[in-house]
């Protein structure tokens, strides 16, 4: 088979499609080339140089990490954090954005637009902020202070998301679940709530995957007692940046790759940028 | 009675949990930074010392410049790419365009650190592109790592398919039969750009500086991972300064942070606000 040349690609291709193909190139190779060498580099055992590809495939530096056990604590406490996140997350927004989305009430818009604070401030400055208060309340390295931490992060999501999918439930058929004679909760619970599920749904994997990735919030507060899975890495990519870094890189990886093949349904560039709430 | 009173109650006790963390953890350490910002760590009781600091000591000046210039730079760039990247997948329909479409949002999923990792495989001086290089018989050292040129490729790498993110839904509220109408009477592709696209998108392109710029004037993980021991960014400084219990000058930086930003926020309001004028014409 003969190689092509650029100078036969251009003209087989044709000018357009050749100018496009260069771009898918050079998109591929910015974008997904740092991954793809760091997921490679996670099965590495051996790569000395000048080696592209590692002399020696295997689980060495992953039986590193599940050796050490501040990383397999790390592990767990992200996991743990993350859920406990989301539960208080959800808890707190989502009857929060009943309100904004139901009912009529003075300073509902001031109320609304409280959500965007916590994202309209730089965020190491407000982590600095939040540090000097938490050092001065004992907060710092507590479970309450990173839980607290990680929940005003995804506030807005958390809000702006469900309050629109319940906007998008129509009064009328929860009007007809009351006029058979079910009580406001019931409605709530029966109807209103699983209509919106989708955008709760959608909310609730953004504050889950926030909370896994937050990385310099809790480094900030939680020391030195609360280490997550990004807090380790900080350490970690500094020693070990080809070797035990892109393992743990690996595992930190894995939520965010199967909730996204998993809620692909749900999620698109839509139900991002209404985060957002550009329009 | 007692029901309208509860239903006018109702709202606020479902707003209250969420405003009272917002006040605990946002409003007041907000407000409590000020207040130490002004509190002074040498001379004691309340001053400038600490914001003095800052203006006098050249290191710190260069800090400030030197996040200032890669913030700018990014800004631009990943903008100015992103603005191209948005019209290209919201005016093309060929498969390379669909494939960038479906894979462009992936960044955005993927943790900080992680993406800070990948490219410190390849752009560190034992990386791949250190290594393909040597393929060919040279030893490039860009030396990409440890300076505001790492930094810099990094923040795009974050914040191209962010901005693209939020200007692709700019364009994609562009109607085609306006576009058609326009062919129609005979206007070019530039044309087209002037009077229709550019006029219906110009306000996103500032929101998405605006986000861009807020984001990365506060970036940690990537100037503490890929920046050098000196200049660091204003984020690297401040954590810093934290560490070494210097509070009121942390503080400090903070508020000149915050006040960098809202010089930015002012922007966005004022070009919001010409909207209705540009809409007149």
């Amino acid at each position: 088979m003969k190689i092509p040349t650029p100078r036969s690609l251009y003209y087989g291709l044709g000018k357009a499609n050749f100018i496009q193909y260069i771009l898918f190139a050079v998109f591929l190779i910015f974008f997904y080339l740092p991954l793809a060498n760091l997921m490679m580099l996670a099965f590495g055992n051996k790569y000395e140089m000048p080696a592209i590809i590692p002399q020696e495939f295997g689980f060495k530096w992953w039986q590193f990490v599940f050796q050490q056990n501040s990383l397999l604590s790390a592990i767990v406490t992200s996991f743990v954090l993350a859920i406990i996140v989301t539960i208080v997350s959800l808890l707190i927004c989502v009857p929060a954005a009943y309100a904004l989305a139901r009912y009529d009430f003075p300073g509902k818009s001031i109320f609304q637009f409280s959500f965007l604070f916590s994202n309209a401030f730089p965020k190491m400055g407000l982590y600095i902020a939040i540090a000097i208060v938490y050092y001065k309340l004992n907060l710092m390295g507590t479970w309450l202070g990173v839980i607290l931490l990680h929940v005003i992060n995804t506030m807005m999501f958390m809000t702006w998301i469900p309050m629109g999918a319940f906007r998008s439930v129509h009064r009328q058929q929860e009007e007809s679940a009351r006029d058979v004679g079910a009580g406001p909760f019931r409605t709530f619970m029966k109807i209103t709530f699983p209509l919106a599920l989708p955008g709760i749904t959608v909310a609730s994997i953004f504050t889950f995957l926030a909370s896994i990735e937050e990385a310099q919030g809790t480094l900030m507060v939680g020391f030195p007692d609360i280490k997550t899975v990004p807090v380790e890495l900080y350490g970690i990519i500094m020693q070990y940046p080809t070797t035990a870094g892109p393992v743990l890189s690996f595992i930190l990886l894995i939520p965010a790759l199967l909730i996204l093949i998993l809620g692909r349904k749900y999620i698109s560039v839509d139900s991002i940028s209404k985060g957002y709430n550009v329009h | 009675m007692d029901q309208e009173r509860k239903n006018k109650i109702l709202p606020y006790l479902m707003l209250m949990p969420a405003m009272a963390i917002m006040a605990i953890v946002v409003i007041y350490p907000i407000f409590s930074c000020i207040a130490t910002s002004f509190t002074q760590e040498e001379a004691g009781g309340f001053g400038l010392e600490n914001y003095l600091y800052f203006l006098a000591d050249p290191m710190q000046l260069t800090n400030i410049g030197y996040t200032l210039a890669i913030v700018l730079v990014t800004v631009v760039l990943a903008v100015g790419i992103a603005y191209l990247l948005s019209i290209y997948l919201r005016f093309s329909n060929s498969r390379v365009s669909r494939w960038i479409g479906k894979l462009y949002l992936l960044p955005r999923f993927i943790p900080g650190l992680v993406a800070v990792n990948g490219m410190i495989t390849i752009i560190s001086n034992s990386g791949l592109l250190n290594r393909l290089s040597r393929l060919f018989g040279a030893d490039w050292q860009l030396g990409l790592i440890y300076d505001a040129k790492g930094i810099i490729l990094m923040n795009l790498w974050f914040n191209i398919p962010f901005a693209t993110m939020l200007m692709g839904a700019a364009m994609s509220a562009i109607n085609n039969s306006e576009i058609e109408a326009a062919k129609d009477v005979g206007a070019g592709k530039l044309r087209i750009f002037w009077k229709i696209i550019l006029p219906l998108t110009y306000r996103d392109i500032f929101i998405s500086a605006t986000f861009v710029f807020m984001s990365n004037i506060s970036s940690f993980t990537t100037p503490y991972l890929m920046g050098g021991n000196y200049p660091t960014m204003m984020g690297v400084t401040m954590y810093n300064l934290y560490g070494n219990q210097h509070f009121g000058r942390s503080a400090a930086l903070s508020v000149i942070m915050f006040i960098l930003s809202a010089l930015s926020a002012v922007m966005y309001i004022y070009v919001n606000m010409r909207k209705d004028q540009w809409e007149k014409n």
